[in-house]
């Protein structure tokens, strides 16, 4: 088939295929011992970070009526009593146990919070970033091919618009528009007390409650792939090899599914795994605005409550989700364009 | 080849239309709605907040506080119009001194479990409370206990350490838990530690499902010995953000919301089948603007750094920024119109303890100005600012507020410029709360700070944070210290009989208002609103407004 033929033609490292795996193993393992002291880094960063917070975390509320034996019983409680060292040095020791404690105000595992609200932050920005990558990979290759066309300049003006609404405003309009016009719902992830049919009811309810929230987050992050994409196959296109293509008298078509896309496709998948671990944490703005019971949510309480044990575990959570998107990057990288791997 | 790649195309655009439409076109069988004629009668409540536990021992949040009374039952309960009511007994009876109360339990009520609750559940409770200091609120109300015990099935004796004349409030929330749950949870950490997620209670409603920051869904304790809810299920359901909330009314996706943005009040007052209604707060909030008036001898050793300037320790430039105040116009800007002009901490909304006889300084600039031109406050270098009577420094005042409050600096701005008129400068700043009760209290590190309060039903608290003794402990803002009404405080806190009791807490607001201890810009309405289309019955009318109290949930009906 033709695809073979082109792949040899595109080996540039040349090497001969034993020696090319050994150098991804190194690449491999040189990637992975970063990620891993980075995560050390951040275990160490996150603790000391909360704790410089002006404020007492046992001191909740101005109030008059705690009295100072009140305090000093919940700092007991909390383990706030304690010397500094000695607090973190639990904290790491319970940490590598598994173990990112209780709550302070919730009265529950720090884990189970964060694997709750983080399961419904997966659905929404899983869906969300699907449907994003899907229109957005699609939009940006046809303002490319149709290049200062009608179509083009469409694509792109309103990408930019997507791209640069806010997140909020841009959430709160359709909130507005999709609960009066659609009548769909506008808090949390279920009906509250609802009796379903089956299980596909159950799905059907958070469906219609995700419908916004996906739409918004789709929104703005099509416009940013699909501005992305339209220029890197834009740039392919000015290639020498693309010219070469054409003089062999290829179709369009075929030029840019055979010799265009893989190439274009490049800082697009940098975009989409950066933003993947970023957007762990991005879609606070879109949970705040439809009550997404998600990881953002769950971090702006503990934010205002001063909840170390539960900012220190969603702190840690999304530095790893950023790290391993990275990682993941480098690995889809090395896969999709060789010369990374002898870099 | 290029057949396949144009029919993948297809299939994901196919795909795409489905998946976006699909919820879209769905008919609304999914969205229950609340006055259905089968299926149970449900009022759903949309409010900002969560509680954040359901173990009332160690619940800090309002929203909290608010389930448990839906809950539990408690042995007195408050009305709106500040009296209380027996809960869970029967009658009581006091001795001479008034130290022994003795109480007869009502017979024949259940836990929501089907487990009797008797006087021992009663003490079994209490005396919980009362162990534990890691219960930052209901220990407080503890203090004055000196033992309760349960005779027999139907019998609590409280004895206090010394005759106290506000027991009832302090018995307001202290809850009555089931000892045969609770016994396994009584000792050291545990207590506080409980989750106690099945939330077994007396109350008019029990627990059915709760997700934290999500929703709490109780139903009906239809066999409830006082007030058995006239509907089925009620669920209180967290919004992220207050526009939404407002919109989730106007959409009837909910029946009743507990607060709202200002600025949403008159879209939803032309919204049809919508009625908003405002009212004092069952827990008055209070602004206030606190003057440092801390003498230096009273600078507390610990802590204190004691920086404020000396010209509002003279009662007279403290009067004429009163006079340079316009109450009305912060409320009408900052407030747009939702609050009452105020005079001291205690609020109109603690109804029998606040002195309304007390008569405003009025705003008035020319007044404001001679009072500080007689007493010597001249601006001698022509800049517009007037300088202390020895010239020594100018009256330049830090003006600060934590950024929590978000009409703060639209205060700030409008005492700038009336206090401008009379030769006044402020410098305004914005802090973070944590940052400025380190300025605050004990350290006295400010000249003037615009906060608030928010208060029970009893007159205690707010009077209590003006006493000379609470300068160090930081509970005191202002650094004032009067022994006078030192001796007042105390004389209240243990007069029996109330109307005496009245008397000397009138007397104590005159004395700390002339003394104009702080100017005091209004006291906060609460705004609530609810469809007038799905439920009737509510409490609008008492002297306090708490739509989402239990003595409301339990009597509003269905619209027939």
């Amino acid at each position: 088939m033709q695809p073979h033929k082109l792949d040899i033609s595109l080996n540039l490292c040349g090497c001969k295929p034993h020696l090319r795996l050994i150098t991804m193993n190194h690449y491999v393992v040189r990637k992975f011992g970063w990620a891993f002291l980075t995560v050390a880094f951040v275990v160490v960063l996150n603790f000391f970070l909360f704790r410089i917070l002006p404020g007492d975390p046992a001191r909740a509320v101005k109030d008059p009526r705690l009295t100072q034996q009140s305090i000093e019983a919940i700092q007991r409680r909390f383990g706030l009593d304690k010397p500094l060292y000695v607090q973190f040095l639990l904290y790491v020791r319970n940490l590598a146990q598994g173990d990112m404690g209780s709550s302070f105000h919730q009265q529950r595992p720090v884990a189970t919070i964060l694997a709750e609200s983080l399961g419904n932050t997966l659905l929404l920005i899983g869906a969300g970033t699907l449907f994003s990558i899907l229109i957005g990979m699609a939009l940006g290759i046809l303002a490319a091919w149709k290049s200062q066309s009608v179509i083009d300049y469409s694509v792109l003006i309103g990408s930019l618009v997507a791209w640069a609404a806010p997140t909020f405003w841009f959430g709160i309009i359709l909130l507005f528009w999709g609960s009066s016009q659609l009548g769909l719902p506008i808090g949390g992830k279920l009906t509250v007390g609802a009796t379903y049919a089956g299980w596909w009811g159950h799905w059907l309810d958070i469906g219609r409650h995700m419908f916004l929230p996906t739409l918004t987050y789709t929104i703005i992050y099509a416009g940013q792939y699909t501005l992305f994409m339209r220029s890197a196959v834009l740039e392919i296109f000015s290639e020498d090899y693309i010219l070469t293509a054409k003089a062999k008298g290829l179709r369009s078509m075929q030029i840019l599914r055979d010799h265009a896309l893989r190439n274009a496709m490049l800082p697009t998948v940098t975009v989409v795994a950066l933003n993947l671990g970023f957007t762990v944490a991005g879609a606070i703005e879109i949970e705040t605005v439809f009550s997404w019971p998600g990881l953002g949510q769950a971090i702006v309480n503990a934010v205002d409550r001063q909840d170390y044990p539960v900012l220190q575990g969603a702190f840690l959570l999304l530095a790893v989700s950023v790290i391993c998107a990275n990682l993941l990057a480098d690995l889809l990288y090395s896969y999709l364009d060789p010369r990374v791997r002898i870099g | 080849m290029k057949s396949n790649w144009q029919r993948w195309f297809v299939i994901l655009f196919v795909f795409l239309l489905l998946a976006c439409g699909a919820p879209a076109t769905t008919p609304d069988g999914a969205q229950p709605s609340s006055a259905e004629s089968s299926g149970p009668i449900t009022l759903r409540v949309g409010w900002p907040g969560s509680p954040d536990t359901l173990n009332p021992g160690t619940g800090i949040l309002a929203e909290a506080y608010t389930v448990y009374e839906m809950v539990y039952d408690t042995l007195f309960k408050l009305q709106f119009d500040g009296t209380f009511t027996l809960g869970v007994a029967d009658s009581y009876e006091v001795s001479e001194d008034g130290k022994t109360w003795t109480f007869k339990i009502h017979p024949g009520i259940t836990f929501h479990d089907g487990q009797p609750m008797t006087a021992k559940d009663v003490a079994f409770s209490l005396n919980l409370y009362k162990a534990h200091e890691d219960f930052p609120y209901l220990n407080f109300y503890t203090v004055y206990f000196e033992s309760i015990e349960a005779p027999d099935e139907s019998t609590v004796v409280l004895t206090l350490t010394e005759a106290i004349p506000s027991l009832e409030s302090q018995l307001l929330a202290l809850y009555i838990l089931p000892e045969h749950i609770w016994s396994q949870h009584a000792e050291g950490n545990a207590a506080a530690e409980f989750e106690n997620l099945a939330m077994i209670g007396t109350g008019p409603f029990k627990l059915k499902e709760y997700q934290q920051n999500e929703f709490v869904h109780l139903v009906a304790n239809p066999d409830h010995f006082a007030n058995p809810p006239t509907i089925d299920e009620l669920i209180f359901q967290t919004f992220g953000n207050e526009d939404a909330l407002v919109q989730a009314l106007v959409t009837g996706q909910v029946d009743m919301i507990t607060e709202m943005p200002s600025t949403a009040v008159p879209v939803l007052k032309r919204t049809e089948n919508v009625n908003v209604v405002s009212g004092a707060p069952l827990g008055p909030s209070v602004r206030d603007i606190i003057f440092n008036q801390l003498a230096l001898e009273n600078c507390p050793p610990e802590g204190g750094k004691c920086t404020g300037h000396p010209a509002l320790l003279d009662r007279n430039v403290r009067l004429a920024l009163a006079h340079a105040t316009d109450k009305q116009n912060i409320i009408d800007v900052a407030m747009l119109g939702l609050a009452q002009p105020g005079l001291t901490l205690v609020a109109s909304g603690q109804a029998y303890w606040y002195n309304d006889t007390l008569q405003d300084y009025a705003f008035d600039i020319a007044k404001a100005n001679q009072i500080l031109d007689d007493v010597g406050y001249k601006d001698t270098d022509g800049d517009g600012i007037r300088e202390m009577p020895d010239g020594s420094r100018p009256l330049t005042f830090r003006l600060q507020w934590p950024n929590d409050i978000p009409e703060a600096p639209r205060i700030a701005e409008i005492l700038g410029q009336s206090w401008g008129q009379i030769g006044v400068k402020t410098e305004p700043q914005a802090a973070d709360p944590d940052a400025l009760t380190t300025a605050c209290c004990p350290a006295f590190d400010f000249d003037i700070m615009i906060w608030g309060w928010s208060w029970g039903p009893d007159p205690n608290d707010p009077l209590g944070v003006m006493r000379t003794d609470q300068i160090p402990s930081g509970s005191s803002e202002t650094g004032y210290a009067n022994p006078e009404f030192d001796a007042l405080y105390d004389q209240q806190a243990v007069e029996l009989d109330r109307e005496k009791r009245r008397d000397i807490v009138m007397q104590m607001q005159e004395i700390v208002f002339n003394d104009v201890v702080y100017i005091i810009p209004y006291y906060q309405d609460t705004v609530q609103a609810y469809r007038t289309d799905r439920f009737t019955g509510w409490i609008i009318d008492a002297p306090t407004l708490m739509l989402e109290s239990v003595n409301v949930l339990t009597q509003v009906e269905p619209v027939q």
